[in-house]
């Protein structure tokens, strides 16, 4: 079962941080990440640029309208996301909790959903239609 | 350069759209994704399973404490992802206007990933 955890920073956090302290923070984060890699439990991360560079889109009256800007403006920033191979929703706490970046900021981790159903059942009715 | 777009969706307003609409819509989002592996820009999309079965983690004194549910109590949840290929933002907005969930009342926030 795979579970996404979306890791939050506090924007400039990482930035303001001595050159000491950050390297000491990504070395450790990444020794853990290869923890997880050998035990399988790593399936996918990625880090984001600053909120800065975002865009957010949303539809009003019809039309599609971009801004600057993410799109909460929540205290922490979506800073990166990790996805966890776990056998349930504890065990990914367990793992998640260990992890060092979890002392820079909050993660929120969330199942990811089975669409294998969905997407068959709807190539099935697109084939039909095209038939 | 990939970008992630972050879908996000007023929970109580999409299970309040009429089921066969629902299905409608998430028809063209399987066009959508099919358009996107055609063209190589698709690299990776996640559904999100809904936010009242999330636990948040943060890190305090030494041990990290663990809550029930999302990370923020916005109206709006992130409801899943799509990272995709492209040659700079413009073209990552043009992909993420045509997410079939923007018309029904979704947001979708683009950002670039640390290269």
């Amino acid at each position: 079962m795979k579970y996404v955890c979306l890791g939050y920073i506090e924007p400039g956090k990482f930035e303001n941080m001595t050159d000491g302290e950050r390297n000491a923070m990504v070395d450790s984060c990444f020794t853990y990440d290869d923890l997880l890699r050998k035990n399988g439990h790593f399936a996918g991360g990625e880090a984001l640029q600053p909120p800065g560079n975002a865009v957010t889109l949303r539809a009003r009256g019809g039309k599609v309208t971009v801004t600057d800007g993410p799109y909460a403006e929540t205290k922490e920033q979506l800073g990166g996301i990790l996805i966890l191979e776990a056998r349930d929703l504890n065990h990914a706490i367990q793992l998640l909790s260990k992890h060092p970046g979890v002392q820079a900021g909050p993660f929120e981790i969330r199942p990811a959903a089975d669409l294998a159903g969905m997407i068959r059942d709807s190539e099935q009715r697109r084939s039909k239609a095209k038939a | 350069m990939r970008y992630l777009l972050l879908c996000c969706f007023d929970e109580k307003r999409w299970n309040a759209i009429p089921e066969a609409q629902r299905g409608g819509i998430m028809k063209e989002y399987g066009e959508f994704l099919q358009s996107l592996d055609r063209s190589g820009q698709h690299l990776a999309s996640a559904k999100l399973e809904p936010s009242s079965r999330a636990a948040t983690v943060r890190g305090g004194n030494g041990k990290p404490a663990v809550t029930d549910g999302p990370f923020a109590e916005t109206k709006e949840q992130v409801g899943g992802y799509h990272l995709v290929e492209c040659k700079d933002l413009d073209e990552a907005i043009s992909i993420a206007k045509r997410i079939p969930t923007i018309p029904h009342g979704g947001t979708v926030e683009v950002r670039a990933l640390e290269s």
